[in-house]
């Protein structure tokens, strides 16, 4: 199977960057959908943040008889629409969505955003109605993202073409997910834990269009740096492998693969038979393509956003950095079960502090690397440079807890500098709540993840050494 | 057997109604794709029987063969650890017998007179047709472990020996493989090579629904496929 990057990339395009939108059953009346999705293109969504914009391109609501619909100009069917039109969507009920896609090819749309529910999903005549407007799709050369979808946003372009709540941050996340009901969830969520995104897309019955396609058109994008994939299954696994194997090495797939208990394919009469759950084999794609596996949600965008941030290790010895005991001994017992080493550290880089002047007597000289409560700036300016520049260490991992003479600014700015100068991959744990949310605002703001519990840093900084070590293979191939 | 005559033997079977392809045709096929099978003769009487059991050297194995027969031990089909050949001659006798009582209607293609392979540490290669990915493979720790410690891995067929060798990485029995309390590590080169054998072998072959090779013993120095099974769509 050969796969054009390049070219799936273009094809998306209308999906993400569209030249004229049409809003195919726009409505009045702010309870029904065909008005939620109006406002979203013009407002950016239904809920204020300050900021939120609208689609800078045309909008063309689509209503039989209505005027105007939020300021814009109606008209009665998408042919009659004087301009280019790229992407329609289409939210009317279920058995006039053939008739809509029809006007479409007439009208030379590239791509339809179905979020009308009542297909695939829904027994034996929505299974018709699918099959139906597939037909005059393909025949047409249209895209489909959906049916029974919210469809799709890209920040950059402040599109909202969905009924998702509204835009989330732009930010270098691509999030994939067959279900549209965990969108929303997620982008409410990602303005609380500061998950930026580059487009977020939701494409239910995946009637045309399923995740590979648009791993392939992310892939391509230049402001997603990790892509991030919730599915429950796939139109077609080999399709997915081979996507997935041409683009892992260019950018990290992270993925959360729902239905783990499923019996799935499960057939009798041999073991393997008897072993082979969906899940099993599922966990083998990925793993030979590639792809980090995440059994959470938390984990998902956890591992999104290090990937997304931080170089992948060039190995997998990491140093940990704390000033409070107890959080170094806990990361270091979560290293040990992800299989991440801590090599205690080299005589020379304990004499090397002992005479910094800048240790305090008791500290640790191990790794975890124990500055001790009153830790300031400066000694963690000389504790992280130590094991940072040392070849010894792959990576960091850096621990603050709020004592009294902590400075979380301050610490911050050393963390951000260290990595920036020596270019190894650091996360951080700056753990805690208000007064520590200045540093991990810093810390964020600046390209180092920060995660509030040690079992996640040492998550994100294995999906960093996982990747890394992936990397190093394929290079070698 | 060249891959025309597998085709043939496959379409065989197929003809006739049958999922499961006998012992000595599923081990001809893996002979074909390089995997080591303990020598192994089908003998039609108690006579032949002996002879072939000198030749291959004993200790050997008995196994009848017939297509209505899946499950060998349970028809009192199979018996282990035959020393000499008057041994060989009760066993072929009590085999029938055993198998006779079990299915009157059986059609008995033979006895099978294998040597017994030494033992060794086991493993299990299978594969099976998935509806989303197609034909897949699977590696893990053998013998009558598996069901219980599940301790297996997935690849979508086929994979080369380095992805093979990756399988093998990722199972929590690895140290078992590598030799614990002084004990030699096993040959990863063939185990890696077989597991590779085994992908090619279904993808070559898409009529193949389910294949299990359980155990597969393995030695610091080569391996032998000890039981197999090739069930069709």
């Amino acid at each position: 199977m050969q796969i054009d990057l390049q070219k799936k990339h273009l094809e998306l395009k209308c999906f993400f960057d569209p030249k004229g939108v049409a809003v195919i059953g726009a409505s009045h009346s702010p309870e029904k959908l065909g008005y939620q999705v109006v406002r979203n293109l013009v407002k950016g969504g239904s809920f204020s943040l300050p900021y939120l914009k609208g689609f800078s391109g045309k909008i063309f609501p689509v209503h039989p008889k209505a005027n105007e619909i939020l300021g814009l100009k109606c008209y009665p069917s998408v042919k009659k629409i004087p301009e280019r039109v790229d992407l329609a969507i289409i939210c009317i009920p279920a058995k006039f969505v053939p008739e809509a896609v029809r006007e479409c090819a007439e009208k030379k749309v590239k791509g339809i955003n179905i979020i009308s529910a009542g297909f695939g999903e829904a027994g034996e005549k929505g299974k018709k109605l699918q099959e139906e407007f597939l037909k005059i799709a393909k025949k047409a050369g249209i895209r489909i993202v959906g049916p029974n979808c919210l469809g799709t946003l890209y920040t950059h372009a402040y599109l909202n073409a969905s009924f998702g709540p509204f835009l989330p941050f732009s930010g270098p996340i691509t999030f994939i997910s067959q279900s549209g009901a965990l969108v929303d969830s997620v982008i409410d969520w990602s303005v609380k834990e500061k998950y930026g995104f580059s487009a977020v897309i939701s494409y239910g019955n995946k009637s045309d269009l399923d995740a590979p396609d648009f791993i392939a058109w992310a892939a391509k994008d230049e402001r997603t740096k990790a892509i991030a994939l919730y599915i429950e299954g796939l139109n077609d696994g080999r399709y997915f492998l081979e996507v997935a194997r041409k683009v892992t090495p260019i950018k990290p797939i992270i993925a959360l693969k729902a239905g783990k208990t499923a019996a799935g394919t499960k057939a009798a009469g041999s073991h393997t038979g008897s072993l082979a759950g969906s899940y099993e084999i599922y966990k083998g794609a990925f793993e030979q393509s590639g792809v980090i596996i995440a059994d959470t949600l938390t984990q998902l965008f956890d591992m999104a956003k290090s990937l997304a941030l931080q170089p992948p290790a060039k190995g997998n010895k990491i140093a940990i950095v704390t000033n409070g005991g107890g959080n170094g001994v806990m990361t270091a017992d979560y290293c040990e079960e992800l299989g991440i080493q801590l090599p205690p550290l080299p005589k020379d880089l304990i004499e090397k502090l002992d005479k910094s002047g800048k240790m305090h007597p008791a500290w640790s000289r191990a790794n975890p690397l124990d500055t001790i409560g009153d830790a300031g700036p400066e000694r963690y300016r000389v504790a992280l440079e130590t094991v940072i520049g040392s070849e010894t260490y792959d990576g960091v991992i850096v621990i603050q807890t709020l004592q009294t003479m902590t400075r979380p600014v301050e610490d911050a700015k050393i963390v951000v500098e260290m990595q920036r100068k020596y270019k190894k991959p650091v996360v951080g744990a700056f753990m805690g709540g208000p007064f520590t949310e200045p540093g991990v605002k810093y810390l964020e703001e600046h390209g180092i993840p920060n995660y509030n519990d040690v079992d996640r840093a040492a998550k994100a900084m294995w999906a960093l050494i996982e990747y890394g070590s992936y990397l190093k293979k394929r290079n070698k191939v | 057997m060249k891959k025309e005559q597998i085709l043939i033997q496959i379409e065989n079977f197929k003809k006739s109604g049958e999922k499961f392809l006998t012992e000595p045709v599923c081990e001809e096929i893996l002979s074909s794709y390089k995997i080591p099978i303990p020598p192994a003769y089908l003998a039609q009487d108690s006579e032949e029987a002996a002879k072939f059991a000198a030749k291959v050297d004993f200790p050997v194995v008995l196994k009848v063969v017939s297509k209505q027969i899946i499950h060998k031990s349970d028809a009192g089909g199979v018996i282990v650890g035959i020393k000499n050949k008057e041994e060989v001659k009760r066993a072929f006798d009590k085999i029938l017998k055993n198998v006779k009582c079990y299915n009157s209607k059986a059609k008995i293609d033979g006895i099978y007179v294998q040597k017994m392979a030494s033992p060794g540490r086991e493993v299990i290669i299978g594969a099976v047709k998935d509806k989303q990915f197609g034909q897949v493979v699977m590696f893990g720790l053998g013998g009558i472990l598996v069901e219980v410690l599940k301790d297996v891995a997935f690849r979508i067929a086929p994979i080369n020996k380095d992805e093979a060798m990756e399988m093998i990485d990722k199972i929590k029995g690895l140290p078992i493989l590598k030799g614990v309390r002084g004990e030699k590590p096993i040959d990863f080169d063939i185990l890696s090579e077989t597991i590779a054998s085994i992908s090619k072998l279904v993808v070559d072959f898409p009529q193949i629904a389910q294949l299990d090779i359980n155990p597969i013993r393995v030695y610091p120095k080569g391996l032998y496929a000890v039981d197999a099974r090739i069930i069709l769509e």
